[in-house]
């Protein structure tokens, strides 16, 4: 299920390594750029292109919040509400946003456009309270701001 | 105020270029170590600087170094960027601004080390350092500072970035290692993984913070004894409830009262009621402490430490309670799940506090946390499950009242604190 | 050894440097509650139960990751021990459910003990617990109950360290961590699950067949022996009412150390299954009909007298050693040697390849060892748990087979070569070797590297991998399994195994024959051999055999298997007697069988259910079980392990030595006998050495330099490598709960140059033409044979051995239908 192009850069990460399982995040991430997620037969593939069972791959894919083992929206929100971006305001932005969106923290919505997840500390606290909408930083964002970012995603 | 050192370029637009950087004097310390030094003398450099590890520990960087056996035939140098431990953000500040620093910082590290890969275990939410993480090694193969050879001499380096996936406890050493040996993060057994002797795939390795890196070329550049001359400069990243969130450098000792100063004063005017000094696993301090100087020693005395040296401001509208109970989760969600104390004083600490929060505490929870606080301390396999009694212990014996008030409030609903603190008013408002 | 010496509690202790504090500890009688902690697996320091007080250290230190030092003090019930050991006890229940009333671990869980010694006398916690769905089968034979999980981690540990299999996985983290299992289908199942079930510290892991059935103290253990493979594994059989309920490992270090295989540990249901036989049948106008013991043994009796010496016996591996020794015994007074317990094997070298391996524990020394054509975790899966651990210390693994083993990848080299081909390897690798010494022995000379790797299909490479591990230091060890032995060559193999330890050393194992077929090749059940595998012309033994049996047994050697149906085809034999063996089934050569079937005067078996051989015989004599009677069994490496019966068996039904003992009545020359022990200390007065508990050491064969030429195999369509699994449909594990659907259905493998021609995708369904019968399976596309063979699972009612095992069998194969999604 895997494109070619993939393939390829999945051995070419392997090749970084003197151990081919230290490859097997960075594949993971590779699969998802393309993907959007890892979906189960994915992880059967890159744990046959790494020579590592399934079982493994798994298990890795799981523990780690940014690996998705579930298909999330086109865009990812991910708002700090840690204690920085909580003291600055994060909650009332939380709220705001999951009322734009309709839906809690956690949750996708329901057309399929935006997950939003409530993270711990993104290491821009000096852009309290800070917002990762897809690879893009925001902050700081007032409750106003991000509902409006939010607006112009497609 | 001197000029600043770690920082003195990262504001500059052009910084993260290759030729801005060596317009600034960048590489000049590679090529002077190349030229000049032996390996044992940088890694003398370094320990004469009393450089110790700014990823949370504070261990002496020389002394590290030189634990690392000199005739292993194989070694590596891993960086540290996972920089999670919440209110820290001076290693992405430093990545995003001067990125060729740390290449800097790792290319001599690994030539005092006589390593010949290293890899950078960046946090995978930072997005843009990566991009110019890669650029700058890229352009620094280009300029032959990366790669065989370098710089005439015999000494070979490849450096890769190795993104993370969101794991907190990725940042400890260990788990760092076992999440690039594409594991779950979860902490090694030292002894024997003590990571100088059996680290990475088992070999010896060298494990440094991105900002402990950055001061590698200055100190080889400009020597020990101006290092230490400047301070030595520390990076505070200053957060909360001040008017300008910032990473301040200021020589290391300096009071949380003049770093708030730098990050332009508390939001409001107010009084400060309580700050961490350093990130959310160190004990918060009281206002009545922002005098004191942050440093290994002072915080120690106080039962708190340095840290990252995150210092999180919070004024006098604090609701404590809250604040504790959101690092107690903050932890709970970053649990790897090894070890018990951990993985259930965590989930237990936060229902309780969560339910005080939400007026059905009793009186007897106030005891009952202090107990857990007790048997999550020294009990846990690595210092994640150890980060949240501190907060417990400091929330339960300096802002006690503040506890009993939420308590009382579960029978005398009238009493229920309503100083949850918003910070921003909502849309419209 | 260098030592240290410690104080703990205030008592000093001298343990070899590298000991941990808990081992210490438990040196002097001191117990220290664990959970994490499992000798078998390397300390991992989580579960944070095994608390100590070390002086001049600032905190608690786990025992079990404590290495003792010269000097130390410990203390293990210091009050900071005792309080840390409360708290993680409390943190433990939290949210545990506590629903030990319905749980199979009750009475012998080390929660409950550990809480009750150490624990808080009450809980604190008062918020809701965690919960996860209850009681989630993650496979026909294990149920998981996360809610009772403390994730001490023992069973992902197990599965990384000690199986290899990796079947148990932590899945999320922290608070939310669970057990499971990918989200994809597992290609094959753990054969070795049984083992987490029993490390469990808790109730999390239950058997799904055992699940309910009783309370552990209600349950009267037996030690005893499995029977299944051939390892011989020591077993706890657990009964209750009459009924075996559990079958759990038995420590015995030298053989299974602690662990079983899942038949081991699911694999004694069928000894209760209602299609045991309970009656004798006769066959009257062409049908079995019931008849009485009196009938049929008297028939038995008579046709054995009057065809004597015209008989022969066949089978033994389900029989007891005392009971094989009675069979050969019985045969030998009728006077024929026509006596081979390898009723399922068409190769029958002379005896001194008689199967069977020197003690286990060689593998704990070896440097190297070579795996040929021995498809080690699916013949004898607990020796591969011997074989991993030679890995995990540093010893090499290789293997040559025609197909690509499931262990590969924990190996340093596994070479897939042509069917029937791994005597060119050897050959090659020997000349080599031997080029390499200098010396090249005059036949080695006419073995051509090249052309032996052309015709194996392998590379140089890889022999020249395989030579260069060949001389790594520590002794080396050839193992030869049943894809050599039952291939097209298998002599010639032998042959090239002698010619390579000529040249590089180390001993041979041949690792095939299931249940006690050693054991009854030893008691005498060998048409060359007398009890003890002693040559039947040898003067002393027979002296012996003389004074003890009051008879001269015949001095000629007499039929093997084979030879013995061959025999029977041409009317040379008139009376065959199976006991415990399905020949109809399982002989490689099914005409040969029917041929010799049809001549046979009387076809005399004793079994416990209705198999193929049953079926077609005239006289059914019902047998009991392992589990039914008392007697001596052996494994692999002849050690004799002695069992009790653990439950009675059916009614109607009788042991083999029983029927054995009837029929020496009625035949003039009563074997009486009042115990097992009268049979057994009669069998040592012949075969002397023979010692239980001990590997009874017969003599293995020498090497030397013997070139033999290949026989070219041509012929049209794909070459069929008949591959047995460790789950299939056999008469008991298809009796048994669970078993079926770990065996799932058949799969045959086709390398990918064969399937693209035949349009076959990976999961297609495919029918198998050979001659004028034909069986079906799903096929997998992969690269685990070598181009131009299909990998056949023998063992399943599609592929009996008796159609699917004739060594050299081509077959045409055909796409029924495309994978599918819907199909799966």
């Amino acid at each position: 299920m895997l494109s070619e192009r993939v393939r390829q850069d999945i051995e070419a990460l392997r090749a970084r390594y003197p151990v081919a399982q230290s490859a097997l995040i960075p594949a993971l991430l590779r699969v998802q750029e393309e993907l959007g997620w890892v979906p189960p037969e994915a992880m059967a593939e890159v744990g046959r292109l790494l020579g590592l069972p399934v079982e493994v791959v798994a298990e890795v894919a799981s523990f780690y919040t940014l690996i998705f083992t579930e298909l999330p929206g086109r865009h990812v929100v991910q708002l700090c509400t840690n204690l920085s971006c909580m003291l600055s305001g994060a909650e009332a932005v939380r709220e705001w946003v999951e009322r734009e969106l309709g839906i809690r923290a956690g949750q996708t919505t329901p057309d399929g456009r935006v997950t939003l997840l409530a993270v711990e500390c993104l290491a821009a606290c000096d852009q309290a309270p800070c917002m990762l909408v897809d690879e893009q930083r925001h902050g700081p964002v007032s409750p106003d701001s991000a509902v409006q970012l939010l607006r112009e995603l497609d | 105020m001197p000029q600043p050192v770690l920082l003195r370029y990262v504001r500059e637009p052009d910084q993260a270029d290759i030729d801005a950087y060596e317009r600034r004097g960048g590489y000049a310390a590679l090529r002077r170590a190349l030229r000049e030094l032996s390996p044992e003398q940088v890694t003398e450099l370094v320990d004469r600087s009393q450089l110790r590890g700014r990823g949370g520990a504070g261990f002496p960087t020389g002394r590290k170094w030189k634990f690392v056996p000199k005739d292993a035939p194989v070694k590596y140098l891993v960086v540290n960027a996972d920089e999670g431990e919440p209110g820290t953000f001076k290693d992405r500040t430093l990545l995003e601004g001067d990125p060729h620093l740390l290449v800097e910082g790792i290319a001599l590290a690994a030539y005092a080390n006589g390593v010949r890969t290293a890899y950078v275990y960046l946090r995978r939410e930072f997005y843009q350092a990566h991009r110019r993480l890669e650029r700058a090694i890229a352009q620094a193969y280009q300029r032959g500072y990366l790669g065989q050879g370098i710089l005439g001499t015999d000494f070979c380096l490849d450096v890769y970035v190795h993104p993370g996936a969101g794991a907190y406890i990725a940042g400890e050493e260990t788990a760092l290692l076992e999440s690039l040996e594409g594991r779950r993060a979860m902490p090694r057994l030292k002894p024997p993984y003590f990571p100088a002797v059996m680290g990475l795939y088992e070999k010896p390795t060298v494990l440094n913070n991105v900002e402990t890196l950055c001061c590698v070329p200055w100190i080889v550049r400009e020597g020990p004894e101006w290092w230490l001359h400047q301070g030595p400069p520390q990076l505070y990243s200053v957060s909360g409830h001040v008017n300008a969130p910032q990473v301040v450098e200021a020589p290391l000792g300096t009071s949380a009262r003049e770093l708030i100063e730098r990050a332009g004063g508390v939001r409001g005017g107010r009084q400060v009621k309580a700050f961490y000094p350093g990130g959310t696993s160190s004990r918060p301090l009281p206002g009545k402490y922002l005098d004191v100087p942050l440093r290994h020693e002072e915080l120690a005395k106080l039962g708190s430490m340095l840290g990252s040296a995150a210092v999180i401001v919070m004024d006098e509208t604090t609701d404590m309670v809250k604040v504790i109970a959101r690092v107690c989760e903050f932890y709970r969600d970053e649990s790897c799940g090894k070890c018990t104390p951990c993985r259930e004083g965590t989930v237990w600490v936060t229902q309780i506090l969560d339910r005080i929060l939400h007026g059905r505490g009793r009186p007897e929870d106030l005891d009952l946390l202090a107990s857990l606080a007790r048997n999550m301390t020294g009990t846990c396999f690595c210092p994640l499950g150890e980060s949240v009694p501190p907060s417990l212990r400091a929330g339960l014996e300096d802002f006690r009242e503040e506890f009993e008030a939420y308590v009382r409030a579960a029978r005398e609903p009238a009493t229920m604190p309503v100083r949850l603190h918003l910070g921003a008013p909502a849309p419209g408002g | 050894m260098s030592t240290v010496t410690l104080t703990i509690d205030g008592r000093t202790v001298t343990v070899p440097k590298g000991t941990t504090v808990y081992h210490a500890a438990r040196q002097l009688g001191i117990e220290i509650p664990i959970f994490c902690y499992h000798d078998r697996m390397p300390p991992l320091g989580a579960c944070r139960m095994c608390f100590v007080q070390v002086d001049r250290m600032p905190r608690l230190q786990t025992a079990c990751t404590l290495e003792a030092q010269e000097g130390m003090v410990v203390w293990t019930e210091s009050p900071e021990v005792v309080e840390a050991r409360r708290a993680i006890l409390e943190f433990l229940l939290i949210n545990h459910p506590l629903d030990c009333p319905i749980c199979d671990k009750g009475g012998e869980c080390p929660l409950q003990d550990n809480t009750f010694r150490y624990g808080p006398g009450a809980s604190r916690f008062v918020e809701p617990k965690r919960h996860f769905p209850k009681a989630v089968r993650l496979s026909p034979v294990l149920t998981l109950d996360r809610e009772r999980c403390i994730l001490c981690w023992r069973c992902t540990r197990f599965g990384e360290v000690v199986a290899g299999d990796h079947a148990l996985k932590g899945h999320e983290r922290g608070y939310r961590t669970h057990i499971d299992v990918p989200p994809v289908t597992q290609e094959r199942p753990s054969k070795f699950i049984g083992n987490t079930i029993a490390i469990c510290p808790v109730g999390a892991l239950t058997s799904g067949v055992y699940r309910f059935r009783a309370r552990p103290w209600d349950n009267q253990p037996t030690a005893g022996v499995c029977t299944h493979c051939g390892v011989g594994c020591a077993t706890w059989v657990d009964t209750r009412g009459g009924e075996v309920v559990r079958v759990r490992a038995r420590e015995k270090p030298e053989v299974n150390d602690i662990w079983l295989c899942d038949v081991g540990f699911f694999g004694y249901d069928y000894t209760q299954h209602p299609d045991r036989l309970t009656t004798p049948y006769m066959r009257q106008g062409g049908t079995l009909q019931p008849a009485s013991w009196e009938e049929a043994l008297d028939v038995v009796a008579r046709a054995l007298r009057q065809a004597s010496p015209r008989v022969g016996a066949l089978g033994g591996k389900r029989l007891t050693v005392e009971e094989a020794y009675l069979l050969g015994k019985l045969f030998r007074f009728l006077g024929s040697n026509h006596v081979d317990a390898r009723a399922d094997s068409a190769f029958a070298p002379p005896r001194e390849w008689a199967w069977g391996a020197g003690p286990f524990e060689a593998l704990d020394r070896v440097g190297v060892f070579v795996l040929v054509g021995c498809d080690l975790s699916e013949d004898y899966p607990v020796l591969w748990l011997r074989a991993k651990r030679a890995l995990d210390r540093g010893a090499a693994g290789l293997a040559l087979a025609p197909k690509r083993l499931e262990i590969a990848p924990y190996l340093q080299g596994a070479v897939v070569h042509r069917y029937g081909t791994e005597a060119d390897v050897l050959y090659a690798a020997a000349r080599l070797l031997a080029e390499r010494s200098g010396s090249v022995p005059e036949p080695l000379r006419q073995v051509k590297v090249q052309t032996s790797c052309d015709r194996a299909g392998v590379s140089c490479q890889a022999v020249e991998d395989l030579v260069r591990h060949l001389a790594r230091p520590g002794p080396v060890l050839f193992v030869v399994g049943q894809l050599s032995w039952d291939g097209p060559q298998p002599g010639r193999t032998l042959a090239a195994l002698q010619t390579l330890r000529a040249v590089c050393g180390g001993e041979v194992w041949v690792l095939r024959g299931k249940g006690n077929a050693t054991g009854a090749l030893l008691a005498g059940l060998a048409p060359d051999a007398l009890p003890g595998l002693v040559p039947p012309e040898d003067p002393q033994a027979r002296a012996r055999v003389r004074a003890v049996w009051g008879f001269e047994p015949p001095i000629s050697p007499g039929l093997a298997a084979p030879a013995m149906l061959e025999a029977a085809a041409a009317g040379r034999l008139s009376v065959l007697y199976v006991a415990g063996a399905d020949p109809a089934r399982d002989f490689p050569d099914g005409d040969l069988w029917k041929r010799a079937r049809a001549k046979l005067d009387l076809l005399v078996v004793t079994d416990l259910f209705w198999t193929t051989t049953v079926e077609q015989a005239d006289v059914v004599l019902p047998a009991l079980s392992c589990f039914e009677r008392a007697g001596t069994w052996a494994n692999l490496e002849g050690r004799l392990q002695r069992v009790a019966a653990s439950r009675m068996g059916p009614p109607g039904a009788r042991a083999d030595g029983d029927i054995l003992q009837l029929l020496s009545q009625r035949l003039g020359r009563p074997m009486e006998y009042a115990s097992v022990d009268e049979v057994w200390e009669e069998l040592r007065r012949v075969a002397p050495g023979m010692e239980l508990d001990r590997p009874y050491s017969f003599p293995r064969p020498q090497p030397r330099v013997e070139v033999q030429l290949p026989t070219p195999l041509d012929g049209e369509g794909l070459v069929v490598v008949p591959s047995a699994p460790l789950f299939r449909t056999g008469e008991m594990a298809s009796r048994c709960r669970g078993l079926p659907e770990l065996a799932g259905n058949p799969t045959v493998v086709l390398h990918p140059e064969d399937a693209v021609p035949l349009g076959l995708e990976d999961g297609a369904e495919v029918e198998l033409q050979v001659g004028d019968a034909s069986a079906r399976a799903r096929a997998t596309v992969d690269a685990a044979v070598a181009p131009g063979h299909v990998l056949v699972p023998v063992g399943f009612s599609q592929f009996p051995r008796s159609r699917w095992q004739r060594p050299g069998l081509r077959v045409r194969v055909r796409a029924l239908q495309p994978a599918g999604r819907e199909s799966r």
